[in-house]
C-alpha cells in the first residue's frame, strides 16, 4: 500500500507537502517550550558573539598596554563562553523533552481522535495505515522538533543580530559581509527556483519506485511462478530509470547554482573579504586593528550560523510528509454526537427509507431501504457479494451514518444516542476475530473490567470454549494476543463470542461470523453462536445460505436494494433472486475434484 | 516498526565503512574514492589558508612593508580559491550525475538478488522494511555521505593542518592546537557505544509502542464496540508515557557524553587563548600571533561542536551500508550439477524434515509420501499442520533440512530454477493482481501468447462478461480499479493465468476459501477447466470437495497420519473419518432452533 497518502489507496496521489508556516502548526501543543528553547538558543548564540568581543578587546588591551593581563576582558570571555555553552545545553534539552512530550500527546490526540471518527474512514485507510502514523510518523517528527527549533532560531537571529553589530563597527565591513551572503543566497534562490516543481516531480518518481517495490516484494511468489520476474522486474526497473532521469534533470538544472551558493556561503569566502578590505582599510589607518579583529571573528558566523539547518534540511523535510498524514488523520471529520440523547425503549431495529453512499462521488451502495426487526427475532441478510448486506450490518454501529432516511434502534434515531448508549445496546461479532495482548480472561471482560472470575466462565462454557482454555498451560491467564500463544481461528472466534456473551446486549449483529473456522472447530463455534444467540434480536449476514434456513425473516439484497423478504420456504417458491442463489449454493457444496478414480463423476460445467 | 532496523548497531570502523563505500560505489569506486581523496585534500589546504593568517597579521603589525601584506593575502586567497576548487572537483561525483548512476545500479542489484534469493528468506522480512532498504537505505548510503564526509573533515583534518603549519611560528601554540583538537576523535569513540545502548533501549521501546498501537488500530472496531476505545485504552497512555520517560532518561544518558565533548572542546579553546595570552604578556610571542590564532579558532569552533552531530548520522550510513551487503551476501539456494529434466511428473516427498528459520520446532517431520502424475492429490489437516509447507519445498521456496523432493525422480535442487518454476501453476488463496491491464496480468504467464490464446484462458476462467463490463475492457488497468474486482473476479483472473501457463504440475492452495457462494461456482467451473491432465495438488477444508481425490493425504502437526482415497479413509475409522462426521453436523446446523445439538 502506499505509504504517502492515506485514503485513496490505489489512486495515490502524493500529498502536498505543507508550507513551513503549516508545519510549525504541529507543534502547538508544546508551542510554549519550543519557544523556550529557541530564546536560550538565541541568547546562547549572542553571549557567543560577545565572546568573540571580549577576546578583540584582549587584544586591544594587549596592543594598549603591554606586559599586562587583560584581566577584565579575559573574565568575560571565560564568563560569556561558559554561559553560552551552558545556555547551548539548556536549549538543547529543552528542546528535546518538548519533542517527546509532543510524541505522546499527538499519539494521544490520534488515539482519542479515531475513537470518534466513522469505522468507515479507518477501514478505508486500514489500521495498518493508521498504526503508521501514530507511531512511525510521530517518531519521523523528532528531528525537526528538537533538533532544528534551536538552528532555526539561530539562523535568524545570529546574522541579523551579527549585522547589526558589524554596523557599529564598521559600516563599509558589515556592508561587504553583507554582500557576499546576498551573492550567495541570490543564486541560491535561483537554484531554489523551480524546486517545488521538482520536488513533485521527485516524489512522484520515487513513490513509483516504492509501488514497483512493494509489488516485487509482495508478490515475489507469483512473480516467481509466473514470469520468472521479468514483467514485475520490468516495471521495477522502469521506475527506477524514470526516478534516475529525475534526478538527473534536477541536477543539470540545478547543478551549478546549487554549488556556487555553497562555495560562497561556506565562511572562507566572507573572511576572505573581510581581510583584503580590513587589511587596505587598516593600511590606510582609517580602521582600528582591534575593531577589525572583532570584525573578523564575529562577521564570519553570519554564514555558519545557516550551514547546520542547511544541513539538516533534507530531514527537516523528510518530515513534511509526515506531518501533511497526521494532520490529515487529525482533521478527518468526527461522527456528530447528540446534543440531547433519547433512550432506546426496547430490542427492535429498523430502517426507514435507508440510503447510504460510501462517497460524494460514488453511486448509491444502498437505495432506499426499509425493513422493521422485531425484538428477540432472527433476521438473515443474503445476495451476491457487492449488494449491500455488510454495509447494511454496519450502519447499525454507525461505521458510517445513512445519507438518506434513518435507522432506528429501539425506536430511536442512532443518530440521536450517544455511542456509549448504542454500544450498551447492540453486540457484535465480526468475521475478523481481535484479540489484544493479555491474558484470556481479560480479553474476554473487555469493556466490563469488574466482570468477576465465575462470569467470564460461565460465558466461556457457553461460547464452547471454557474446555480448550482449562487445556492451555495457565487456563484463563494464558497470554494471547500478537505477542502471545498462538490460537487457531476458531477458538480466537469463540473467545470473542464469550465476549459478546459476557456483554449480554439486546441486539447482536453477526458478520460472517463462520468464515474462517476449520471444520471440527465449525461445529463447537455454531453452538457457540447458537448459546448467543438466545433471547437475543439478531441481525446476521450469511454466505453459507445453510445456516439462515429457518431465521424468522431472510432479506435479500441485490445492488443495493432490498429485493425479497420472507421465509426460507416462501422464497424458494416465489423462484426468484433467492431460490437462484440457493440453487448455485448447494452447487457449490456439492463440487467434487476429480481425480482418474473411475466411480467419480465429473460435474458438467453449465454451458452459458 | 523499526526495532530490526535500529537494533545494536554494530560499531564498525571507520576503515572498514570506507571500504563498504567503495564496494556499494561499485564500478564508480575508483572516480568515488579521487572524489574523497579531494576532499581531504581541501579540507587541509582550507588549514593552510587559515594558518597563512598569522605571517599577515605580522605583516600588517610591523606595517613595515605592504609587499608581504600583499604578498600574504595573495597567498591565502589562492589557498582558499584551490581549496574551493577541490571540493567543486569532490562534487563532481554527485554533481554530474555518477552518485544517482552508482544509486541506481545499486538498487538493480537489489532487485536482482531479490529474484534470487530463496523466496523464504525474503517472506522474512517485512514489505516496509524492503521498501526502506530499496528506497531509503540507498540513498543514505552514498547522497549525504559526501556531505558528511566533507564536515567531519573540515572539523577534523583542517584543525590538523593549521596546528601542524602554526608548529613553524610557535612551537608551543602548534603543540597546544595538536594537543586539543585530535581529542575529539576518542573521545567520540568513547561516548559512542554509550550511545548505542541508549539506542537498543530506546528502540525496544518504540518496537513496544509499535505494537501497542497496531493493536489499538485494529483493534478498534471491538474495543469500540466494548467501549474500551479512546480514553479508556489505559494500557496504550500508559505506554506512551512510559516512552516518554525512557526516552527522556536516553536522551540524559546521550546528552551526557555529548555535553562533555564539546565541552572539553570550548574549554581547551580557552586554555590556548589563555596561554596565548600569557605568553604575550611574558613578551614571548607576538600579539599580532595571538589575534591570529583567535581568528583561526574562532573558525574551528563551529565545526567541532556540530562534529557529534554529523557523527551520529555517519551512522545512519554505517548501518545502511550493513543492510544493503547483508541483503546482497544471501546466497541463491544450492544447485545440483549436472542439471537434470524430468520426463513425468510424479512428486516424491523423500523423508523431508523442514524448520522455518524462524520457528522452533519443524513444520514438516520425516514426512515421505508419493503423489501420483496426471492425479489428484488432497492435503488435508488442521491449519498449520504443514500442508502449505510441503507446496512451498516443492516450488523450491526453501529447501528442506533433511531428505528431498523429487519431480519425475528428479530432486528439485537438480532442475534448473526457471524450468521448476514453468513446471508448476499456483492458485492462491489470496490473489496478487498486478498494477497493470488486465491482459498483461493474464498475459504475463505466458508473454509470447497470442491474444487469441489469452482470450481462449480468459474464457475457459470464466472472465470475459466481467472483462467485458469494465470500462476500457481488456486494457483497463487494475490498480485503478482493482478494488471493484470482487473476490471471485480476481480470483478467476489469476486462473486465467494458470491456465495460459499450462504447466503439467498445478498447487491449489484454499482457492474459494474466501469467496461468496455465486463467485464460488463460477471459480469451481473455471477451475475444473485448469486441473484436466494435470499433476494436481489440492488444499481444502471442505472435505466433500476433494472426496473423489486420487490419494487424500492426512497430515497432523508435520506427519503424515493417514492416506488412501475417501472410501479406504471413512473406513479406517481415524482422523478423516473424525473431520468428516464433524463437516456433516455443520451442515444440518438450523440456527432459527437455538437449542438444536448440533452434534447430534
Amino acid at each position: 500500500m502506499s505509504n504517502l497518502t492515506l485514503t485513496e489507496k490505489s489512486t495515490a496521489k502524493i500529498a502536498p507537502a505543507p508550507a513551513d508556516a503549516d508545519a510549525w502548526t504541529i507543534m502547538d501543543p508544546v508551542r510554549g517550550r519550543i519557544r523556550i528553547a529557541m530564546t536560550l538558543a538565541v541568547s546562547s548564540a549572542v553571549l557567543g558573539l560577545a565572546t568573540m568581543g571580549f577576546l578583540a578587546l584582549t587584544v586591544r588591551d594587549l596592543l594598549e598596554s603591554p606586559g599586562a593581563w587583560p584581566w577584565s576582558a579575559m573574565l568575560g570571555a571565560l564568563i560569556c563562553t561558559v554561559s553560552a555553552y551552558l545556555l547551548r545545553l539548556a536549549a538543547f534539552n529543552e528542546s528535546h523533552f518538548a519533542a517527546f512530550r509532543l510524541e505522546t500527546l499527538l499519539r494521544s490526540d490520534l488515539s482519542r481522535h479515531l475513537a470518534q471518527v466513522p469505522m468507515g474512514y479507518i477501514q478505508a485507510v486500514g489500521a495498518g495505515a493508521l498504526a503508521k502514523v501514530m507511531h512511525d510518523d510521530v517518531k519521523a517528527l523528532h528531528v525537526f522538533v528538537a533538533d532544528s527549533t534551536p538552528l532555526h532560531a539561530r539562523a535568524y537571529a545570529v546574522p541579523a543580530i551579527t549585522f547589526l553589530v558589524l554596523l557599529t563597527l564598521d559600516w563599509r565591513l558589515a556592508l561587504a559581509a553583507a554582500a557576499v551572503l546576498a551573492l550567495g543566497f541570490g543564486v541560491m534562490i535561483l537554484a531554489m527556483r523551480n524546486r517545488a516543481e521538482m520536488v513533485q516531480l521527485y516524489n512522484e518518481a520515487r513513490e513509483r519506485v516504492g509501488t514497483a517495490v512493494v509489488d516485487f516484494v509482495q508478490a515475489m511468489p507469483v512473480v516467481r511462478t509466473f514470469d520468472s520476474g521479468t514483467a514485475t522486474f520490468g516495471r521495477y526497473r522502469n521506475a527506477l530509470r524514470e526516478y534516475l532521469e529525475v534526478l538527473t534533470r534536477w541536477y543539470r538544472e540545478a547543478g551549478f547554482p546549487m554549488r556556487f551558493s555553497m562555495a560562497v556561503l561556506n565562511p572562507m569566502p566572507t573572511l576572505a573579504v573581510l581581510l583584503w578590505l580590513g587589511a587596505w582599510l587598516t593600511w590606510r589607518d582609517s580602521l582600528p586593528f582591534a575593531q577589525w579583529l572583532a570584525v573578523l571573528l564575529i562577521g564570519t558566523g553570519m554564514a555558519e550560523a545557516m550551514m547546520p539547518l542547511i544541513a539538516l534540511k533534507h530531514l527537516v523535510d523528510k518530515t513534511q510528509l509526515s506531518i501533511a498524514r497526521i494532520q490529515e488523520v487529525l482533521s478527518a471529520p468526527v461522527l456528530p454526537e447528540p446534543d440531547r440523547e433519547r433512550m432506546p425503549t426496547d430490542a427492535s431495529v429498523r430502517f426507514e427509507s435507508v440510503g447510504f453512499r460510501y462517497g460524494e462521488m460514488d453511486g448509491d451502495a444502498l437505495s432506499d431501504i426499509s425493513f422493521a426487526v422485531a425484538p428477540g427475532s432472527v433476521v438473515a441478510l443474503v445476495g451476491p457479494s457487492g449488494a449491500g448486506k455488510s454495509t447494511v450490518a454496519k450502519l447499525i454501529p454507525r461505521f458510517w451514518d445513512v445519507s438518506t432516511g434513518r435507522i432506528l434502534v429501539g425506536g430511536v434515531d442512532v443518530r440521536e444516542m450517544s455511542t456509549e448508549t448504542l454500544m450498551s445496546q447492540v453486540a457484535f461479532v465480526f468475521q475478523d476475530t481481535f484479540l489484544f495482548s493479555g491474558s484470556i480472561a481479560d480479553n474476554i471482560r473487555l469493556g466490563l473490567p469488574d466482570a468477576g472470575m465465575d462470569a467470564v466462565s460461565a460465558a466461556a462454557g457457553a461460547a464452547q470454549a471454557h474446555d480448550f482454555i482449562m487445556s492451555l498451560p495457565q487456563g484463563y491467564d494464558t497470554q494471547v494476543g500478537e505477542r502471545g500463544l498462538f490460537l487457531s481461528g476458531g477458538q480466537r472466534q469463540r473467545i470473542t463470542i464469550a465476549r459478546a456473551i459476557l456483554q449480554d446486549r439486546p441486539i447482536l449483529v453477526l458478520d460472517e461470523a463462520t468464515a474462517y473456522a476449520d471444520p471440527e472447530n465449525e461445529a463447537a463455534l455454531v453452538t457457540a453462536l447458537s448459546e448467543l444467540m438466545r433471547s437475543k434480536t439478531v441481525i446476521m449476514v450469511a454466505h453459507r445460505l445453510a445456516t439462515i434456513r429457518d431465521a424468522d425473516q431472510i432479506l435479500v439484497f441485490e445492488h443495493g436494494r432490498l429485493v425479497e423478504t420472507g421465509r426460507h420456504e416462501t422464497l424458494l417458491a416465489r423462484a426468484g433472486i433467492y431460490a437462484r442463489l440457493w440453487r448455485k449454493y448447494e452447487q457449490a457444496q456439492d463440487w467434487a475434484l476429480c481425480g482418474r478414480h473411475p466411480t467419480c463423476e465429473q460435474p458438467q460445467p453449465e454451458s452459458r | 516498526m523499526s526495532a530490526a532496523l535500529e537494533s545494536t548497531p554494530r560499531i564498525t570502523s571507520w576503515r572498514e565503512t570506507y571500504r563498504q563505500l567503495l564496494r556499494a560505489a561499485g564500478a564508480h569506486a575508483a572516480s568515488l574514492r579521487t572524489s574523497l581523496i579531494a576532499l581531504a585534500l581541501a579540507a587541509v589546504v582550507q588549514g593552510l589558508a587559515l594558518a597563512s593568517i598569522v605571517p599577515l597579521f605580522s605583516s600588517i603589525q610591523t606595517a613595515t612593508n605592504t609587499g608581504d601584506i600583499l604578498t600574504w593575502l595573495v597567498i591565502m586567497t589562492l589557498l582558499m580559491v584551490l581549496a574551493t576548487l577541490l571540493r567543486w572537483r569532490a562534487q563532481n561525483f554527485e554533481f554530474n550525475g555518477e552518485l544517482a548512476a552508482v544509486n541506481h545500479t545499486l538498487r538493480t542489484r537489489l532487485g536482482e538478488q531479490l529474484r534470487r534469493m530463496p523466496l523464504e528468506r525474503l517472506q522474512d522480512k517485512r514489505t516496509g522494511e524492503m521498501t526502506e532498504l530499496l528506497l531509503g537505505n540507498v540513498d543514505e548510503n552514498l547522497n549525504y555521505s559526501l556531505m558528511i564526509i566533507d564536515l567531519i573533515m573540515v572539523a577534523v583534518l583542517t584543525p590538523l593542518a593549521t596546528a601542524l603549519a602554526l608548529l613553524a611560528v610557535d612551537w608551543r601554540l602548534g603543540l597546544a592546537l595538536l594537543l586539543i583538537f585530535p581529542i575529539i576523535v576518542p573521545l567520540y569513540r568513547w561516548r559512542r557505544p554509550a550511545f548505542s545502548r541508549d539506542k537498543r533501549s530506546l528502540a525496544e521501546a518504540h518496537a513496544g509502542t509499535s505494537a501497542d498501537i497496531l493493536e489499538y488500530t485494529q483493534g478498534l472496531p471491538a474495543l469500540r464496540a466494548s467501549r474500551a476505545a479512546g480514553e479508556k485504552a489505559e494500557r496504550l497512555h500508559t505506554g506512551f508515557e512510559e516512552l516518554e520517560r525512557i526516552q527522556a532518561v536516553s536522551h540524559r544518558k546521550s546528552a551526557g557524553p555529548n555535553g562533555v565533548v564539546s565541552g572539553v572542546v570550548e574549554v581547551g579553546l580557552l586554555l590556548i587563548l589563555a596561554s596565548g595570552v600569557a605568553w604575550v604578556v611574558s613578551g614571548t610571542l607576538n600579539v599580532a600571533v595571538l589575534a591570529a590564532v583567535f581568528v583561526i579558532v574562532a573558525r574551528f569552533s563551529e565545526p567541532l561542536s556540530t562534529f557529534v552531530m554529523y557523527t551520529s548520522m555517519l551512522e545512519l550510513i554505517e548501518a545502511a551500508l550493513e543492510r544493503i551487503e547483508a541483503l546482497l551476501a544471501i546466497p541463491p539456494l544450492p544447485q545440483i550439477e549436472p542439471c537434470a529434466r524430468p520426463d513425468h511428473h510424479e512428486v516424491h516427498f523423500e523423508h523431508v524434515t523442514f524448520r522455518y528459520a524462524q520457528a522452533d520446532t519443524p513444520s514438516l517431520r520425516d514426512f515421505s509420501a508419493t503423489l501420483p502424475a496426471r492425479g489428484l492429490t488432497a492435503l488435508v489437516g488442521p491449519s498449520g499442520s504443514g500442508k502449505t509447507t510441503l507446496a512451498r519445498l516443492l516450488m523450491r521456496h526453501a529447501d528442506p533440512q533433511e531428505g528431498y523432493v523429487a519431480i519425475g525422480g528428479v530432486d528439485v535442487r537438480a532442475i534448473r530454477p526457471d524450468e521448476l518454476n514453468a513446471m508448476i501453476s499456483v492458485v492462491f488463496q489470496d490473489v496478487y493482481l498486478f498494477d497493470d491491464t488486465v491482459l498483461a496480468n493474464i498475459r504475463m504467464a505466458r508473454p509470447e501468447a497470442t491474444d487469441t490464446e489469452v482470450e481462449a484462458a480468459a474464457r475457459a476462467a470464466h472472465c470475459l462478461d466481467f472483462i467485458g463490463r469494465l470500462p476500457m475492457g481488456w486494457h483497463t488497468r487494475l490498480g485503478d480499479i482493482g478494488s471493484r474486482l470482487s473476490g471471485g473476479e480476481r480470483q478467476r483472473v489469476s486462473i486465467a493465468r494458470a491456465l495460459l501457463k499450462d504447466a503439467p504440475i498445478v498447487i491449489l492452495d484454499e482457492p474459494t476459501a474466501a469467496l461468496d457462494t455465486e463467485s464460488e461456482v463460477a471459480v469451481q467451473r473455471a477451475i475444473d477447466a485448469l486441473v484436466r491432465d494435470k499433476t494436481v495438488i489440492v488444499i481444502a477444508h471442505r472435505l466433500s470437495t476433494i472426496a473423489g481425490a486420487d490419494r487424500i493425504l492426512v497430515i497432523e502437526d508435520g506427519r503424515l497420519v493417514e492416506q488412501g482415497r475417501h472410501d479406504e479413509l471413512l473406513a479406517r475409522a481415524g482422523r478423516y473419518r473424525a473431520s468428516w462426521d464433524a463437516q456433516l453436523a455443520v451442515k444440518a446446523w438450523r440456527p432459527g432452533t437455538a437449542d438444536a445439538d448440533v452434534r447430534a
